[in-house]
């Protein structure tokens, strides 16, 4: 049983020009000690489905269905004081940028403590020590000098860490990372994700890596799964999908990216088109528009989410060999293996 | 500063009661009535005066005002003083009438006996602190408003202010209860002048290092003759004590006050005056419920008093006292086009006078004047001036005339009987009721083609910068009035309308009229000693006056008293109406 | 720090230099009364007026009146005596601080009593009938104007002339140490009114402050923590969203110090506001200077410290 299991979850936003769609049908299981890669562009409902774990979507315009199962509860019925006893305490959640996630008039100790205090009665001096331990266990120097510092004092790295700090001050048994990354420098990037991957090491805790990068996702997740417009496109082991990606959007995905090998006079490969409204999604398959794969029944009918490989399900009409065959081809010429 | 006339001493006559004024009722006090009702009255308590500002000057020799007068003649004894329903004065701190030389230059008083400074200063009063208070009043230090007009012509007297206070020959003290005035030439109304407040002792040695200052300081450490004094403290300062500028003066029983030698009752024990309340008819509201006992220098407005009136039982509270003064329009003769007769007499006949009083309140405010002594003054040179019946520029209800003033213009040498010329300036209040009077007036001058531009500034602005500056004076000064000092015509109509008093600043002759056959006859008038001859001179100035259109006067204003009903009413009526609290009484 | 404070005190004194010379320079050039012929009254002769003239200075050119001004206030600390009624300037706006002090002092504390709160509820259930009513109240206090408003306040509880007779009416204010109880009764309408159109600006503004606030990326990192949602308003969102009313709270006193003008009128406190519109009425230009002196040191120095508290609040802020 997956410690985290999102049950076709749907979670759509009354807003003044309609009804947004943020989330249609997601499904995601996350286990102890792994990590589970959700990408996809912005606007395709990843963080929608991130905060929704959290419970953070809950407002009079939003119409939330499905089920979100841990620990053999649905966290979507649940009432209100347990979920905030479970929020932050043993499912937490990182955000991109960690310099407006961080409250700019408290010290960095202060806001470590809270996370504390917020689940469990210590007194004042304990709460210091263990922020002061979690400090110097995700790196940072002089930490018992950094609890009296402000935000603004630190770098983007260093932020981060004590986002991560904050998070697993309280050893969470779910991370959810959403773009934990994106805000900081390439060399900080691969710091800030060893960091979560050794935490996750000591600690076993299931990690949800939100991101756009596929490189990202490369380097640290153990399953992906590729969101679009609030549907998943496709999921399975990394290197399943890696090695034959079965979805005209994930093979958008790995042929947009630019690569420091490639002669400099070669042009980028973007999608083609725009990502599509929430509010009026194309019919049939969310991605017809820009895919250029698209036939008869693409506009049609949704595709199912159906396994393809072992573990490896994806949404597509395209017939499996011609999806492998193309996949492959695309995987073999920018999938670097090593 | 609410009365747009700076108010000075009025005088009325004692026939109140007989101004029939359409729908007003007047509470009537004779000249006797009062002074008998209140001896009877009970003693002791607390009246409460209310009042918008401030007195003009605290020093009894520099006051000028009729608010300021409610508390001088409180705390000091002039010479000559007034009781509530009279006129008339009569001697006060002199032991009886002045008697007169036959050829009108010398007079002779004498002063009571026992009549002491209150404390520190204590002594009897004599003769020579009657000498030295007036004598004070040519010093810059002191600078008093009208002794030059009233006190100038005493030999001695110097012709301009002095640094010091001078030795007047003219005023003699051959002993400690005589004094003898000798003037350079007769006066009928010298006599009037002693009742005035300069008259009031001043102790020389104890004043003479404040008259000293720049500006004296005698007005902070006054001492008072009157039954009541100003709160000071065991040296004689009242700053701070009886006298907070803008916030209150607090007038408390004079120890040393003799009532045997005064016609005062002096029945309440303490006398507040709260400064500071800018609201009319809040005002007018705690008067109404008791906690304040009368207005000190603001009129209840125009729609309190509508509705006083219609209430019976307010009514016995609500006091009209005429003013004795006019409200009038001043036409700068200097300029074009107001320096042709034709011209000026079109604006007499133009101006709509109904309206201009609606401005003020409509009737209640009094009645519409016609020339410039007013009724109040009856046979002391109101009828001798033709009464109600003079009307030069006549219109039905005094509505105003255009077509008649269209005529004028035509036969001024506007073809059209519109003015064709240059714009017109006029510097007007910018508060109501005068800025509404005078947009009536920019109005109605319009009707003959008259463009006017307003500048509209503060009151006292009007006065010192622009009006009162021949240099600076606009061509029409609308908001201008002038009261009289005491009880005789001339003092309406001499230093207002006589060319020999234009000065180059402060001036009051508005219309700036220089008219040789009026100056000779206003000289000559000044000085007739006999009342009646007087009386017929200034009537007659009056009618030539008001026959030259240089000022058109519009309203004999009456002034509204509003007295609570825990108080005896009291009214000054030589005062314009103001509270007499030396009469008033606390039931 | 310490050198910023030392020299924003240097601008200050420069800045008071500029005040004063800027109100000399409005008094001679805007018409106003003359002083010398107020005081020299009707029927006086122009030599009066003249002697009068010299006597208070003023025949002599602008600057050096200045000057001479100058030289008495920094080495005398001596504001003049006024032209109306040769009282001390010094002394009469000493004896009239305690009132305005009174009246400002509680106004504050009713507005902000009123003002804060309901700027948070409504930001917290904001397009809620309470919001809709509290704003729409907020902004008829902030249009309504003073003047009125008192009258009206007067009209309805003076307990001398209102419907219901409840507290002090107009000109019944007396020192605390006078009588305390009768100080307070006096003070409870115009601190009211005076409150009023604060107490609807601050509301508006709390209420966008804080809804823009709870808005930020740390509300919903704080929210994330599992912190209770009355913590996360007060601890992170009120934390924020007040810093900036701090310093606009230090302004409003600083400014209300000078004197509230309209309040002290049409309630008769013999304040400094009070004295201010008398002054500039009367023409008493050393009685105008020394309220614009005195009003221009409390905005000052008001400045000065909601600077320095600003730094304390947010420590992003550092000189």
């Amino acid at each position: 049983m997956a410690l985290l299991e999102i049950q076709d979850l749907r979670v759509s936003f009354q807003t003044r020009d309609g009804v947004v769609h943020a989330v249609d049908g997601v499904s995601l299981a996350v286990d102890r000690g792994r990590t589970l890669g959700l990408v996809g562009e912005s606007g395709s409902g990843k963080s929608v489905t991130a905060l929704t774990v959290m419970g953070l979507t809950k407002h009079p315009n939003a119409s939330i269905d499905g089920k979100i199962l841990f620990d053999g509860g649905d966290l979507l019925q649940i009432s209100p004081a347990e979920l905030r006893r479970i929020r932050g305490k043993r499912v937490a959640m990182i955000f991109q940028d960690p310099l407006s996630s961080l409250h700019p008039l408290h010290k960095i100790g202060w806001q470590i403590e809270e996370a504390i205090n917020a689940h469990e009665d210590v007194s004042g001096q304990v709460a210091r020590r263990r922020a002061l331990e979690a400090l110097k266990e995700v790196g940072i120097p002089s930490a018992s000098d950094r609890l009296d510092s402000y935000p603004h004092e630190l770098s983007g790295g260093m932020r981060q860490r004590v986002m991560i700090a904050i998070a697993l001050v309280l050893d969470p048994e779910i991370l959810i990372a959403d773009e934990p990354t994106t805000a900081l420098d390439v060399t900080v990037q691969a710091q800030i994700l060893d960091l979560i991957r050794v935490l996750q090491d000591e600690r076993g805790t299931g990690v949800v890596l939100i991101t756009h990068d596929l490189g990202v996702v490369a380097e640290t997740a153990d399953e992906v799964a590729v969101m679009y417009a609030g549907r998943i496109a496709e999921r399975g082991p990394l290197e399943s999908v890696l090695e034959a990606p079965e979805h005209p959007y994930t093979w958008g995905l790995l042929q947009s990216l630019p690569r420091l090998d490639a002669p400099r006079t070669e042009r980028l490969h973007p999608i083609s088109g725009q990502p599509p409204s929430l509010i009026r999604v194309p019919s049939g398959c969310a991605f017809h528009p820009r895919c250029p794969y698209a036939f008869g029944i693409c506009p049609q009918v949704v595709p199912p989410l159906l396994v393809s490989q072992p573990g490896h399900e994806v949404a597509c009409h395209l017939p499996v060999p011609t999806r492998r065959g193309i996949g492959r081809e695309v995987a073999s010429k920018e999938v670097s293996v090593g | 500063m609410t009365n747009t006339i700076r108010r000075t001493a009025p005088r009325m006559t004692a026939g109140l009661a007989s101004v029939a004024l359409a729908g007003i009722a007047v509470l009537g006090l004779g000249s006797g009535a009062a002074g008998a009702a209140s001896h009877a009255a009970k003693r002791g308590g607390t009246i409460t005066v209310l009042s918008a500002g401030d007195v003009d000057h605290i020093d009894p020799g520099e006051a000028y005002y009729s608010f300021t007068y409610e508390i001088t003649y409180a705390t000091q004894r002039t010479l000559l003083a007034y009781k509530p329903g009279s006129v008339n004065a009569v001697p006060d701190l002199a032991a009886s009438m002045p008697k007169v030389s036959p050829d009108g230059r010398v007079l002779t008083v004498h002063i009571r006996k026992g009549v002491r400074f209150s404390p520190p200063v204590n002594r009897a009063v004599t003769s020579a602190d009657v000498k030295y208070a007036i004598e004070r009043g040519f010093d810059t230090s002191v600078a008093n408003g009208y002794v030059g007009a009233y006190f100038g012509d005493l030999v001695g007297a110097p012709t301009s202010p002095t640094h010091r206070v001078p030795n007047i020959s003219g005023i003699e003290t051959p002993n400690a209860t005589t004094i003898v005035f000798r003037l350079r030439h007769p006066s009928g109304v010298f006599v009037g002048a002693l009742g005035m407040p300069i008259t009031a002792p001043v102790p020389a040695s104890y004043a003479r290092p404040f008259d000293a200052e720049t500006v004296s300081t005698y007005g902070l450490h006054q001492v008072a003759t009157g039954p009541y004094m100003i709160k000071n403290n065991a040296s004689g300062s009242i700053n701070g004590i009886g006298y907070q500028p803008n916030k209150l003066i607090e007038l408390v029983r004079n120890p040393n006050w003799n009532a045997k030698t005064s016609w005062r009752p002096a029945n309440a024990d303490e006398i507040l005056f709260k400064e500071g309340f800018q609201d009319p008819t809040v005002m007018t509201r705690q008067i109404l419920s008791g906690s304040a006992d009368v207005n000190g220098d603001t009129p209840p407005p125009p729609a309190e008093l509508r509705s006083l009136l219609s209430n019976s039982a307010d009514k016995k509270q609500l006091v009209f006292t005429p003013t004795g003064g006019s409200r009038y329009i001043a036409l700068n003769t200097r300029k074009a086009p107001f320096n042709k007769l034709a011209v000026r007499e079109a604006v007499a006949y133009v101006l709509d006078r109904n309206a201009m009083r609606l401005t003020r309140g409509g009737p209640i405010d009094g009645r519409i004047a016609t020339h410039f002594i007013d009724p109040s003054f009856k046979d002391k040179g109101f009828d001798q001036a033709g009464g109600l019946a003079f009307n030069p520029f006549p219109s039905a209800n005094f509505n105003g005339n255009v077509a008649k003033a269209k005529q004028l213009m035509k036969k001024a040498g506007y073809k059209s009987g519109l003015y064709t010329g240059p714009q017109v300036t006029m510097v007007a209040d910018n508060t109501p009721p005068g800025s509404n009077t005078a947009e009536v007036v920019a109005a109605d001058m319009a009707k003959i083609g008259f463009k006017v531009k307003t500048i509209s500034v503060t009151h006292t602005t009007m006065y010192t910068r622009f009006c009162n500056v021949p240099k600076s004076e606009p061509n029409i000064c609308p908001n201008v009035g002038w009261l009289p000092d005491f009880h005789e015509p001339q003092t309406v109509l001499d230093v207002t309308f006589n060319g020999k008093n234009i000065t180059s600043s402060n001036n009051s002759n508005w219309p700036l009229l220089n008219n040789p056959s009026i100056n000779r006859a206003m000289d000559r008038a000044e000085r007739i000693v006999n009342p009646n001859a007087r009386y017929a001179a200034w009537g007659r100035i009056d009618q030539m006056v008001t026959r030259t259109a240089v000022a058109i006067p519009w309203l004999w204003e009456q002034y509204p008293t509003l007295f609570s009903s825990r108080v005896t009413p009291s009214t000054e009526l030589w005062n314009g109406g103001s509270p007499d609290v030396t009469f008033m009484a606390v039931k | 720090m310490t050198l910023y404070i030392v020299r924003r005190l240097l601008w200050a004194v420069l800045m008071l230099l500029a005040v004063s010379a800027l109100t000399f320079v409005i008094f001679y050039t805007l018409p106003s009364a003359d002083p010398a012929a107020l005081r020299a009254g009707r029927q006086a002769t122009p030599e009066l007026i003249a002697q009068i003239r010299h006597s208070l200075g003023l025949d002599r050119p602008v600057y050096d009146q200045f000057f001479i001004y100058m030289k008495n206030l920094v080495l005398h600390f001596n504001l003049g005596y006024s032209y109306q009624n040769n009282i001390s300037v010094r002394a009469e706006i000493a004896s009239r601080l305690p009132a305005t002090l009174s009246l400002t002092a509680g106004a504050v504390f009713v507005w902000m009593l009123i003002g804060i709160p309901v700027g948070v509820l409504s930001a917290i259930k904001p397009r809620s009938l309470l919001d809709r009513v509290a704003m729409g109240a907020s902004l008829v206090g902030i249009s309504a104007p003073v003047y009125w408003l008192g009258l009206v306040a007067l009209f309805l509880f003076a307990s001398d002339i209102g419907r219901i007779r409840l507290f002090g009416g107009a000109g019944s204010y007396v020192s605390i140490t006078h009588d305390p109880r009768a100080w307070f009764s006096s003070l409870i309408l115009p601190w009211f009114v005076l409150a009023a159109s604060f107490a609807a600006f601050y509301a508006r503004m709390v209420r966008g402050n804080l809804l823009e606030v709870m808005g930020e990326d740390y509300i919903r990192t704080a929210r994330a923590k599992g912190v209770s949602e009355r913590r996360v308003i007060v601890r992170h969102g009120l934390r924020a969203a007040l810093t900036p009313v701090v310093t606009i709270i230090g302004l409003d006193i600083g400014i209300l110090l000078g004197g509230a003008v309209l309040t002290e009128t049409v309630f008769n406190i013999p304040g400094i506001g009070r004295f201010a519109y008398d002054s500039i009425v009367n023409s008493d230009l050393p009685a105008i200077q020394g309220t614009v002196l005195f009003g221009a040191v409390f905005i000052v120095v008001a400045n000065l410290i909601v600077d320095i508290l600003y730094a304390f609040l947010d420590p992003r802020v550092r000189y």
